[in-house]
């Protein structure tokens, strides 16, 4: 087994009637997944999809988005997920940098895919992943376009209606000859210039992180993983490529539950899940009053999170909410995916964090001052990581990739290339690791990664402003964006705010942004930023 | 009501006051509101209309369209007066 997809092959073989992925109340088997995704291969490879050619993702939470990821990657080709609820910008942006010419995606996009598609992007098909005939697929799909959207389309010479012949093509392995060593998939974030810039992970950096998380979680075909997160983010990873690896259930948590908590929490009770993964606000938001008052979460065995650290007095309260489950506190970049664990049942008085903990498998990391020297037990450093779940690099940015890794040479002739986590930690004498804060200026807000730099350059771009200031504020449970500007001319902040969600995520947009006649710098004529958190 | 709800939602949530949005417009599913525009849109509800949202009422079947929302609200107004 050395490509992603042959986690659900195997798992077709041994489990064909296990359900790989859920959404609401329709379900595909192992057996229905493989075939469908073998068919939307088929589809791709007919319109000229080769090797390595990146295909966009533009779903929101649903099934559809399995048939997608296995579909892509049997083709040989590597998924891009897009958030659909990004700016139209944004998402042009990454599907120009990664030269991205299909797109699969369904009706629920309509609207959102005539805003993306304003300009001539190179975009040659849409697909939507239509059920086949297969009588082992629980409810068919509702596949197909609206005829408004059919005829956009064929006025820029894009393809749509030939998805109709997915239900005639082999339910077979095309068998194309891809290599773990060729692309599986690209995620984007947040970059420091004001554009986000591109993961590259390969199929065996996604299949090292499923076989590590599948054996530290010790997943069992019976569970049920609850994958709160969107395709985009890499906490997914677990739902698309660990479950399926183990032969368990993947229960994608559609968007209406996500954002609201008393619906979530009945559904968590009604899919009897053992295994839940998200960020901390996902959970946080059960604990409003009385939404798990009825709730018997005592089917969960594992509660993992990731993506920032975990207030924790809530942490207290979860623990008594969800009894038997083990906590796990989840950390890696989405350049490695993950890399540390730390896992516990209950907290003490005396806990105030909770530490990064240990290394896991096939990993290897250093702790570095600023002259690239290792650093002492308790000593402050900057966290290096070498792991089999590692990115290959930055799509189309040999100078980030290069300024991202540190390269080793102990053995002669043997390279070895460690990621630059950005992130300050230190190692204590118990053995465990604990994270301190980041190097630079990076944020993370409910859970995304946000560069404050990005959203500096964004606002110095706009025409009325001279010069910007942007840092974040943060309090015991969450991080808030301010900016402070200088204006060359007059604009409302209301105008300014507008003008930043049509290029920026929700996420990253300053809550408050502050007029001045002039932003305080230091002697040194840097912006004072500490001047301006006061 | 409807139309207080509706104006709000099409300003201070989706940011541009010339949408079209109509009762049934399935506004969680679709992505149209986020989870921050939501808890806008409560908060918006608890002020104008004078009632309070407890959490275990934040469900899919009082949210999910206008026309759901003005119904709860309505239900709320008798129950809180």
């Amino acid at each position: 087994m050395y490509l992603l997809q042959h986690s659900i092959l195997n798992s077709a073989n041994r489990y064909p009637d296990n359900e790989a992925f859920r959404c609401g109340d329709k379900a595909l088997t192992y057996k229905a997944l493989t075939a469908q995704s073998y068919q939307l291969a088929h589809l791709l490879i007919e319109l000229g999809v080769q090797r390595g050619d990146r295909i966009g993702i533009y779903l929101n939470r649903c099934l559809e988005t399995a048939v997608a990821v296995y579909g892509i990657m049997s083709a040989g080709a590597a998924f891009v997920p897009l958030d659909p609820s990004a700016p139209p910008a944004r998402t042009q942006f990454v599907i120009q940098d990664c030269g991205i010419k299909h797109l699969i995606s369904n009706k629920n996009q309509e609207k959102n895919l005539k805003k993306i598609l304003t300009q001539n992007l190179g975009i040659k098909s849409i697909i939507s992943p239509f059920g086949g005939n297969d009588t082992t697929v629980i409810s068919p799909f509702e596949g197909g376009w609206g005829e408004d959207f059919t005829a956009f389309c064929d006025n820029l010479n894009i393809r749509t209606s030939i998805q109709k012949k997915i239900q005639k093509l082999p339910h077979t392995n095309p068998n194309i000859r891809t290599l773990e060593d060729d692309l599986a998939y690209i995620m984007y974030t947040s970059g420091t210039t004001g554009t986000p810039k591109g993961i590259m992970h390969t199929h065996r950096s996604g299949l090292a992180y499923a076989k590590l998380s599948a054996d530290l979680y010790d997943v069992q075909p019976t569970d049920r993983l609850g994958n709160h997160a969107a395709l985009h983010f890499d906490i997914s990873t677990m739902g698309y490529f660990t479950m399926p690896y183990a032969s368990g259930t993947t229960v994608i948590i559609p968007d209406i539950h996500t954002k609201l908590p008393a619906s979530m929490a009945q559904l968590i009770v009604k899919e009897r899940l053992t295994i839940w993964y998200s960020v901390p606000l996902a959970l946080t938001q059960l604990l409003q009053p009385g939404i798990v008052d009825k709730c018997d979460f005592s089917a969960i065995r594992w509660v993992l999170y990731g993506g920032e650290p975990f207030p924790v007095k809530h942490l207290r309260t979860l623990i008594e909410v969800i009894p038997n489950a083990c906590f796990s506190n989840v950390y890696g970049p989405a350049e490695v995916n993950q890399c540390t664990y730390y896992h516990f049942s209950n907290l003490s008085e005396k806990d105030t964090t909770i530490p990064l903990g240990k290394v896991w498998g096939n990993t290897e990391i250093l702790i570095y001052n600023e002259n690239n020297e290792p650093v002492k037990t308790n000593e402050t450093g900057e966290l290096l990581v070498r792991s089999a779940t590692q990115m290959k690099g930055y799509w189309g940015r040999p100078d980030l990739t290069e300024k991202g890794f540190y390269k080793r040479q102990r053995i002669d002739g043997c390279e070895e290339v460690f990621y630059r986590t950005g992130d300050l930690v230190k190692m204590c004498e118990q053995g465990n690791l604990h994270f301190l804060g980041r190097k630079d200026r990076q944020v993370k807000i409910r859970g995304h990664r946000v560069e404050l730099d990005e959203v500096e350059a964004v606002l110095t771009a706009h025409e009325a402003v001279g010069e910007v200031a942007v840092f974040a504020i943060k309090n015991e449970d969450e991080a808030h964006i301010k900016a402070v500007v200088n204006l060359k001319k007059d604009i409302e902040e209301s105008t300014l705010k507008s003008y930043l969600v049509t290029l920026l995520p929700g996420y990253a947009i300053p809550n408050h942004i502050k007029f001045v006649d002039e932003i305080p710098r230091t002697t040194a004529g840097k912006i004072d930023y500490k001047t301006l958190k006061l | 009501m409807k139309e207080a709800l509706t104006t709000y939602i099409k300003k201070e949530i989706l940011n541009s006051p010339d949408t079209q949005l109509t009762d049934q417009d399935d506004l969680l599913g679709s992505g149209l509101v986020d989870s921050m525009g939501l808890m806008r849109i409560i908060t918006f509800i608890e002020e104008e209309f004078g009632i309070t949202v407890p959490p275990t009422d934040m469900v899919i079947e009082h949210f999910m369209n206008i026309e759901a929302i003005s119904n709860y609200v309505a239900g709320r107004q008798t129950t809180d007066g």
